[in-house]
């Protein structure tokens, strides 16, 4: 059952046949991917499926073995997290990368902040309040205001305003890496619902990586489950269920315990 | 989908309303500093009515600028999650340098550059061997604090030294009563826009905020972190140098571990976090009031040297706890 479907429609991201061999460890054995924009895939997995690695490679951290990654179609070379970035590949970690002492909108402009003109480059709080406000609001992230610490808000906000910093530097490719981990329900409404809204502007791609099956099946297209480092089903999500899921999965620990 | 204009409007505005100002400002680090100093105050000048004298307050301020004038780089430093133990070194150094570039023929006002040049190149070698050989800037400056007075007691040959220039510049650097304060309040005032209004002191934040995540952001950590070790030794140097004015002449052993750990408790108790990523340079001057209005309200109580020193370590220790404890009020990171 592997492979990618390839639609021949627009496609903003497809991995083929990529490998990736830790010393003794094969974990990747040839996967190949293919997300259009637009469209969200769910790959779900077993730790050490292969999935952390896979997300790795596109998003320039580790290199492939063998096997060629397409963005846009065209054969790309990601040899680092710049290089995808430039692409715009973002990723978004379970750690989130946000400074929890700095405010909402200082996080959103680290490191391309806005600033006055003249010779001395002061910051322009004012035009990053505002900015960082209407990219919040364009993507419906509500907080009660962008000066407050990152630090103070829920799991869930921070997820959404990692998500939004990615969205506002123009990525068009999302990869979130389990972006409802210990997240109750209202936090994971906050995400889930944040993630649609991106998936209707219909202009990024987004692959996510989890272990909820009724969650990834609500949000996602597609869905993608590896085991052992391939991918071993493949659907759209309309066309399955977490029972045919989980059955696949019983199916291979029967398997190994009869093995 | 999105929010309304009006939603926009309402997270983008900075947070009003008097009550909310209020609050905000409770919770301030240098709020209850404030408070306490001004309590001081009033308690000197009740007690002892030559506290509010002219030449009183001439004193204070002289005790006052030299550890707000470090604690402005220490601040820096501690925010980024560095130490230099290594200032009130720089700070005894930097004369000498002076005297001695002035003694082979630089007018004045190139050998306080000079100095100051000295001091910048000792804080890019603390900043590049921390750095480059990762070690610890406790452990770097550490012995560089040792290094420095060794070098300072040989080219003084442990005397002291007489402060060269007229008197026009003899005043402005220090000799007015209140010249050392006036420097003070002003570097106060620049590094204030620097840590708030530039990229400089939003990165020095997040790099003692989240290391990681401020690499991830691209930004130059190493470039920021020396940057403020060069700051750091820069304004020792410059605050040795306003002594050496205001004095008339120089010692090999001035300032040391005391003016440094000053200038840290300043920062300090002005709300500075110990552990990085949070500090205010407005809080280093009220924290540095604080233990100047103490030190000399004692001092005119009459209050033996011994005691003091027990009243000003309990003093710190009550101030650091109280600013660990409101930071988690604020429920930010301390």
């Amino acid at each position: 059952m592997s492979g990618a479907t390839t639609t021949g429609g627009p496609q903003a991201i497809r991995a083929e046949n990529v490998v990736k061999v830790f010393g003794k460890v094969t974990a990747l054995a040839g996967v190949s991917l293919n997300v259009a924009p637009g469209e969200t895939l769910g790959i779900l997995g077993d730790n050490g499926a292969g999935k952390s690695t896979l997300v790795k490679i596109l998003t320039g951290y580790h290199q492939p073995d063998s096997g060629q990654v397409f963005v846009d179609g065209r054969p790309v070379r990601l040899g680092s997290v710049d290089e995808a970035r430039a692409l715009g590949i973002e990723c978004v970690y379970q750690d989130l990368a946000l400074v929890n002492g700095l405010s909402i909108y200082h996080n959103m402009f680290l490191n391309r902040e806005l600033l006055w003109g003249g010779p001395l480059k002061l910051l322009d709080h004012r035009a990053m309040r505002r900015r960082a406000a209407e990219a919040l609001a364009e993507i419906g992230v509500d907080v009660p205001s962008v000066e407050l610490e990152v630090g103070m808000l829920s799991g869930g906000q921070r997820q959404a305003i990692a998500v939004a910093r990615a969205v506002y530097s123009q990525a068009r490719i999302l990869l979130l890496d389990e972006p409802l981990a210990a997240m109750g329900a209202r936090e994971a409404r906050l995400i889930i619902g944040l993630i649609e809204r991106l998936k209707a502007r219909g202009d990024i791609a987004i692959v996510m990586i989890a272990h909820n099956y009724a969650q990834t099946l609500e949000i996602c297209d597609r869905v993608m489950l590896m085991q052992h480092g391939a991918v071993t089903f493949e659907s759209q999500t309309a066309a399955t269920s977490a029972e045919e899921l989980l059955e696949i999965v019983r199916r291979e620990y029967r398997a190994v315990r009869a093995g | 989908m999105s929010l309304s204009p009006q939603a926009v409007e309402r997270i983008a505005a900075p947070r009003r309303g008097i009550a909310r100002r209020v609050y905000d400002f409770v919770l301030r680090p240098e709020a209850s500093v404030i408070v306490v100093s001004v309590a001081l105050i009033v308690y000197f000048e009740l007690a002892n009515a030559n506290f509010l004298t002219n030449d009183n307050l001439e004193t204070v301020s002289q005790f006052v600028a030299a550890p707000v004038i470090i604690a402005c780089g220490e601040i820096m430093l501690l925010i980024c999650r560095e130490i230099d133990l290594s200032v009130g070194q720089v700070f005894a150094l930097s004369p000498f340098i002076m005297e001695h570039a002035h003694a082979v023929g630089l007018p004045v006002v190139a050998a306080i550059a000079a100095a100051l040049a000295v001091c910048a190149l000792i804080g890019l070698v603390i900043g590049l061997i921390t750095i480059g050989l990762k070690v610890p800037s406790f452990i770097t400056t550490l012995g560089m604090l040792f290094l420095i007075t060794g070098v300072t007691l040989t080219i003084s040959r442990g005397f002291p030294a007489n402060t060269p220039g007229g008197p026009l510049l003899t005043g402005i650097m220090g000799a007015w009563g209140y010249s050392e304060i006036v420097w003070a309040v002003a570097i106060v005032a620049v590094m204030h826009v620097v840590l708030r209004h530039t990229r400089w002191g939003l990165h020095t934040i997040a790099i003692g905020g989240n290391i990681v995540a401020a690499a991830e952001a691209g930004i130059a950590i190493n470039r920021i972190k020396i940057g403020n070790f060069i700051l750091t030794s820069t304004l020792g140097g410059f605050a040795g140098l306003l002594e050496a004015f205001r004095v008339g002449s120089t010692d090999p052993l001035a300032g040391g571990s005391t003016i440094m750990f000053l200038g840290v408790a300043s920062g300090v108790i002005g709300g500075t976090a110990i552990a990085g990523g949070a500090g205010t340079i407005v809080g280093g001057l009220v924290g540095g009031i604080m233990l100047g209005v103490l030190q000399d309200g004692f001092t005119l109580q009459g209050i033996n040297a011994f005691a003091f020193d027990i009243i000003i370590g309990a003093a710190i220790l009550i101030a650091m706890v109280a600013n660990i404890h409101l930071a988690r009020l604020r429920g930010g990171g301390a």
